[in-house]
């Protein structure tokens, strides 16, 4: 085994805050660690990308066989495990979009080594790889020490910085793998949401509405607000599991944990769940007409209203004030 | 002339008077027949016990079925019903006279009884029924309020009798003129037609009027007696018979006990899985419309109406008789061969799960019919053998089942409430069985943080008083109230069978109870699963050490205080005047009292698992008792519970233009009270 | 179609906050009176389950592994109409890792038969590390479809419903698989029904130890070496004002404050 640090990058999704996240978390680890850095990019990658991790990276190994283009779990668990057969490295991270979360245990399992996910900081121990992630949905804060290896962790990306470049920028190997010819499991569809607006994890500023909002047409109430704010609309799982709102709207232990610079909750109550998913952010206000609500215990400020009377008002007072 | 002659010629003018006799049989015959047509239907119920303690039920019948007391709250409709129901018994006391005048001659009607009774009296009564029946038409007809049923046929009713009365004045005006009655003047309303009718109308003329007015009253009453029994105005016989078999127990004790192990369906699903009493009910409901009226769901907007429940199974019954006759002597099968739940009817489940089982409707029925019984009974079948209700109320379940409370997401403990006021915990006693009284806190004030003030203010105060008392601590747990009320009563047993364990582990005795459901469990449904101790409710509890002299408030608050009855205190356990007491104590008046009071005090919303329901914004209940509150001008609505005190607090907010009503549990009240006496050197 | 449940049982995550202690000796949760309940996706799986059963036949089966208090959740699973129900107990120690939990649940799973389908909940709500269902996976030699809330009968196999992070896939699977369930509003947990209920307590319960499986914790993916309560110290700040207006105005400008945008 060596001291080396794989980092799992997925050419699709291009260099973006997750990578550059998992990318400086690489570097650090790697220092700790005494080794290198070997990104493996998986999926056709444009060339921006490519360069931007050659940059930052000690090696590239790019997996740009046609087959792994899109993601599919079987090819792309296949591929990792040579490749990182190959590379033996000590640890191995990756983002925590959903095809990371669905290989990691998998990918550990068959490298001898442990997973973790939800990975906030990472630090070494008389030689194991420490892993600090949140528990008990947001009332604990734990400390796992890794004992196989590799350690193959999923870490929360947007939380660390960015890799500095190295000044050299390493050649991209282009590597083939067997990959299965017929995987018992193929993605077969693909369906997007049409992405309105900005991402959640991306956005700066974010709306949440809650259980309290009541029904899927209030909603576009809080997208109206949205739009005076720039925010992203976002909602807690209660609001989710109605069905007003796209899953991928959840924000929480499971779903989007966002670090926006204001988070404005909205008939949200505030339960651990909820609050884990957001407890990176800045600034956090809310509106909930119940003054006990949990929410009011992590917000900075808030408004003891229904907000049915309140966001109307909101709208017509922050386009003022914002324009 | 003498009077004691007066008398007048019974069956004068009348020729084959035989043929009245003749179409009597008849006139009985279907009129029987539709009574036992109803009668049959009622015995494919299931069994109840009604017929115990004849000499109470008796009494009952004197208050409601004679004096009628219940329907006299409702003035207007109340006094003519009295009219109408006074005049026809005066009535037919008359006609019994005449039968036994002139059938079994014992010549009574004559003389000084003849003139003052049988004249006098028996015109103004029968002056009363048209005087009645002209103002129930005109309320009917002109005014048109919401609660009653408007159908032909009680339209034809009302002509009909109206016909019978007038009819009956006619004859008898005619009589008199063609007569010449020495003594029309004990008959004054006779008199009257027969001075209009004497200058238009010759004596032959007179005649045949008279002989046709006769046959033609005659066959109106025939027509009157032979329908009665296919209308409501089967409650002559019904209305009497239900009260008779009323629930003698108690609005909370009128629901039916389970055998698990045996019973099927679990609740009620089909026609024939009602009690006989309950199927009686159906045909005793006159069609008032006092108990939607006076439902607070119905008066918010929502569907829930129990007189239309009442009346939906009706139908049912009626519609499907030959069905729920073929019932009798067979076992329930896999589904409900009489369905009684429908969501397009009254009986929707939408409907069965607004109800805050508050008892309004109980309360407020003339005839004892039992409306809610019967709306708990079918909750019971949709959440126990069905699992469909609705999801907030599910989740309260669900947190009773895994945590013993109701009240999933609430971020205290059990104890938090006594933070530094070292409660002590029967747990941590050398001698359990040394305290005066457990108190016993309910999930809604240890989980509720603004309920945390009514239970330290009890607690401070038995200190005060030197009342010995310790609680449970973390080992209380919900009396199962909830799921009873839900619909849930397997695990309403189950959570009583622990808690009266946990009781006997400890020896407790006396239980002190800070919240109205808690105490109106403990007292009845605890004592039929074995559970038997003296329970008391804190507002008698703190009167009593008030009277006592233990406690010592100074009336010096000069604050308007009107005071909220909690439907599980007042109503349903008759305790009015304790927690009024309290507050007098406090002010030195008595509170003000808001129009809907004392056992028809409106609900605020909270009861029946409503406290766990999420409500349209326009239909809340709480919003619609917090308005009543704010309109008698009082600065402080007093509460003794804290569903209530969590209900009318989210109500007063919302209440237009109120900024300064308080809610205050007069627990609270008396606190502070006795803290300002203490504080007075 | 046989469907195996994975389900564990977990410390009540609903206990409040101030009553959220840490056992320091043991790095995990204090007990301390709370409830034990099932994990919430866990009866999303077990609710997906049954939704497949009725689409496709066959049998659900329910396995827990956990302490003697875990019967209640295979009991309520049975409630919740599973047709069978198995349990491993432990004795009340320290939790163990995801990898003994992934061998003895493998171990129960081979002695309970061949399964076309294994649903295990995405994560649990109290260490919250979602790895147990992969390493199940391999620990069967399976593949493993995760973030799944729906599944239905296809030719051979299943078509699976996979959330993803802006929208979902359409999977098709052929012969046994892991599925790794999330929650969406098609898979809420049905309520059971009172009869069910009381059925439930007189089925009969296949119970084992790790003795019995033939398993041995002598490997560990993971060690917990620290656990804390972090400390909060936000103070929210509440607008105030005579009318709402105010008070929205109040809370307008401390909003476009946050945004840096106030002119």
């Amino acid at each position: 085994m060596s001291n080396n640090v794989a980092i799992c990058l997925f050419g699709s999704s291009g260099y973006d805050a997750v990578a550059q996240g998992v990318a400086g978390a690489g570097r650090r680890l790697a220092g700790q660690l005494g080794g290198a850095v070997n990104a493996v990019i998986v999926g056709a990658a444009d060339e921006a990308m490519v360069s931007a991790v050659a940059a930052v990276a000690d090696t590239v190994t790019l997996l740009d066989q046609p087959e792994l283009a899109d993601y599919q779990p079987e090819l792309c668990l296949a591929a990792l495990q040579q490749v990182c057969r190959q590379l033996d490295p000590a640890a191995v991270l990756l983002g925590s979009d959903s095809a990371s979360l669905e290989l990691t245990a998998r990918l550990a399992a068959r490298l001898g080594g442990s997973p973790m996910s939800d990975g906030t900081s990472l630090s070494v121990a008389d030689g194991a790889i420490r892993v600090s992630r949140s528990a008990y949905g947001g009332k604990a804060e734990a400390v796992f020490e890794l004992k196989k290896s590799p350690a193959v962790i999923c870490l929360r990306a947007r939380g660390f910085d960015p890799a500095p470049e190295t000044g050299v920028t390493t050649s991209v190997d282009r590597v083939s793998v067997e990959l299965p010819d017929e995987p018992p499991i193929r993605i077969v569809e693909r369906h997007e949401e049409k992405r309105e607006g900005i991402p959640l994890e991306d956005a700066q500023f974010v709306v949440g509405g809650g259980r309290g909002i009541g029904g899927v047409e209030p909603f576009d109430q809080l997208r109206q607000l949205a739009e005076v704010m720039t925010a992203a609309v976002g909602a807690s799982r209660a609001a989710c599991d109605e069905g007003w709102v796209p899953p991928s709207a959840q924000i929480g232990q499971t779903g989007k944990k966002i670090a926006p610079d204001l988070y404005l909750a909205i008939a949200i109550s505030g339960a651990a769940q909820h609050v884990l998913g957001i407890s990176d952010a800045k600034a956090v206000c809310a509106i909930n007409n119940d003054p006990d609500a949990q929410i009011f215990r992590h917000s900075h400020f808030g408004i003891v209203e229904d907000y049915r009377k309140v966001v109307p008002l909101l709208i017509e007072r922050l386009r003022v004030l914002t324009t | 002339m003498n009077g004691a002659d007066a008398t007048r010629e019974i069956g004068w003018n009348i020729s084959a008077i035989w043929l009245m006799y003749l179409l009597l049989i008849p006139t009985l015959v279907v009129a029987g027949y539709g009574l036992w047509s109803r009668i049959r239907l009622w015995r494919c119920g299931r069994p109840a016990v009604r017929f115990d303690h004849p000499v109470r039920r008796l009494g009952l019948l004197a208050r409601h079925a004679l004096l009628q007391v219940r329907t006299a709250r409702q003035a207007s409709a109340g006094g003519f019903h009295l009219m109408v129901f006074g005049g026809f018994i005066v009535l037919m006391i008359a006609t019994t006279v005449v039968m036994l005048d002139f059938d079994l001659h014992t010549s009574i009607m004559k003389g000084r009884f003849y003139l003052v009774f049988q004249s006098l009296i028996v015109d103004l009564f029968g002056g009363l029924v048209v005087v009645g029946i002209v103002m129930a038409a005109g309320r009917r007809w002109i005014a048109r309020p919401r609660q009653l049923v408007y159908s032909k046929e009680a339209s034809w009713l009302l002509a009909l009798i109206f016909a019978i009365a007038v009819t009956g004045f006619l004859v008898e005006g005619w009589r008199i003129a063609a007569t010449n009655d020495p003594w029309a003047a004990w008959s004054p309303i006779g008199k009257v037609v027969a001075a209009l009718s004497a200058p238009v109308m010759a004596e032959a003329a007179l005649r045949t009027a008279h002989a046709g007015g006769w046959w033609l009253h005659l066959l109106l009453v025939y027509i009157l007696i032979a329908w009665a029994p296919f209308t409501k105005l089967i409650h002559i016989v019904t209305a009497p018979m239900n009260i008779f078999t009323a629930n003698l127990d108690g609005y909370g004790r009128g629901l039916k006990a389970i055998d698990f192990e045996s019973e099927t369906p679990l609740g009620v699903a089909s026609l024939e899985q009602f009690s006989w009493k309950d199927l009686l009910d159906l045909d005793a409901c006159t069609e008032c419309g006092r108990c939607t009226a006076v439902c607070p769901a119905n008066t918010v907007g929502k569907n829930l109406s129990p007189r239309d429940i009442v009346l939906g199974l009706r139908s049912l019954m009626h519609g499907r008789a030959d069905e729920l006759l073929g019932t009798l002597g067979t076992t329930p099968g896999e589904k409900p061969r009489i369905p009684v739940i429908d969501p397009d009817t009254a009986v929707a489940p939408e409907s069965l799960f607004e109800c805050t089982t508050c008892a309004a409707c109980l309360e407020a029925c003339p005839v004892f019919i039992e409306q809610l019984p019967k709306i708990l009974d079918t909750r019971r079948f949709l959440v126990m053998e069905e699992a469909e209700y609705p999801q907030t109320m599910a989740d309260a379940i669900t947190s009773l089942e895994q945590r013993g409370h109701p009240f999933p997401g609430t971020r205290f403990s059990r104890v938090d409430w006594s933070d530094g006021l070292e409660v002590p915990v029967l747990s941590e006693m050398e001698d359990p069985s040394e305290i005066d009284v457990l108190l016993w806190v309910g999930c809604a004030n240890a989980l509720l943080e603004r309920n945390h003030a009514i239970v330290r203010s009890v607690a401070t105060l038995l200190r005060d008083a030197d009342v010995r008392f310790a609680t449970l601590g973390r080992e209380e747990r919900c009396t199962g109230d909830p799921a009873r009320r839900i619909g849930n009563e397997f695990l309403f047993e189950q959570m009583a069978a622990k808690n009266i364990q946990i009781f006997e582990k400890y020896g407790v005795r006396r239980i002190l109870t800070c919240c109205p459901h808690c105490f109106h469990t403990f007292s009845n449904d605890y004592p039929a699963l074995g559970g038997v101790f003296t329970v008391e409710h804190h507002t008698t509890f703190l009167a009593d050490l008030v009277a006592d002299g233990r406690l010592r408030p100074s009336p010096s608050s000069r604050r308007k205080i009107t005071y909220h009855d909690p439907c599980y205190l007042g109503r349903y356990n008759g305790v009015f005047d304790a927690p009024r007491e309290l507050v007098r104590s406090t002010t030195g008046g008595s509170p003000v009292e808001m129009a809907a009071n004392r056992t028809n005090g409106f609900c605020c919303g909270g009861g029946g698992g409503m406290a766990f329901a999420e409500e349209p914004p326009g239909q809340r209940v709480n919003r619609e008792r917090a308005r009543q509150a704010v309109d008698t001008g009082a600065d402080v609505v007093a509460v003794a519970c804290p569903f209530c005190m969590t209900m009318l607090e989210d109500g007063a907010t919302s209440v237009a233009g109120n900024h300064e009503l308080v809610v205050r549990d007069v627990a609270e009240l008396l606190r502070e009270s006795v803290s300002a006496t203490e504080n007075t050197p | 179609m046989r469907i195996l449940v994975c389900m564990k049982q977990i410390l009540d995550p609903d206990v409040p906050a101030r009553d959220f202690r840490v056992d320091c000796g043991r790095n995990e949760a204090e007990r301390a009176g709370a409830d034990l309940v099932p994990n919430i996706f866990c009866e999303n799986a077990l609710e997906t389950a049954l939704q497949l059963r009725e689409a496709a036949g066959g049998s659900v089966t329910a396995l827990s592994y956990g302490t003697d208090e875990a019967e209640d959740v295979v009991r309520k699973a049975l409630a919740m109409t599973a047709d069978e129900a198995a349990l491993v107990t432990r004795p009340d120690g320290p939790a163990p890792d995801a990898l003994t939990v992934a061998r003895v649940l493998a171990a129960a799973a081979r002695k309970l038969g061949e399964f076309d389908v294994v649903m295990v909940g995405r994560e649990s709500g109290d260490w919250g590390v979602g790895q147990t269902g992969g390493l199940l996976a391999e620990e069967l030699g399976l593949p493993m479809v995760a973030l799944v809330d729906g599944a239905e009968p296809a030719d051979g196999g299943l078509t699976l419903r996979r959330q993803t992070d802006y929208g979902f896939d359409v999977v098709t699977s052929h012969g046994p698989v892991v599925v790794t369930i999330t929650n969406s509003e098609g898979n809420v947990p049905r309520i059971p029904k009172t009869r069910d209920v009381m059925k439930a307590h007189r089925k009969p319960l296949e119970t084992w130890s790790m003795n019995d499986l033939g398993v041995t914790a002598d490997e560990m993916v993971a060690e917990v070496v620290g656990l804390t309560v972090p400390e909060k110290h936000v103070v929210c700040d509440f607008v105030e004002g005579d009318s709402l207006d105010e008070k929205v105005d109040a809370f307008a400008r401390r909003i476009a404050d946050a945004m840096g945008t106030r002119g």
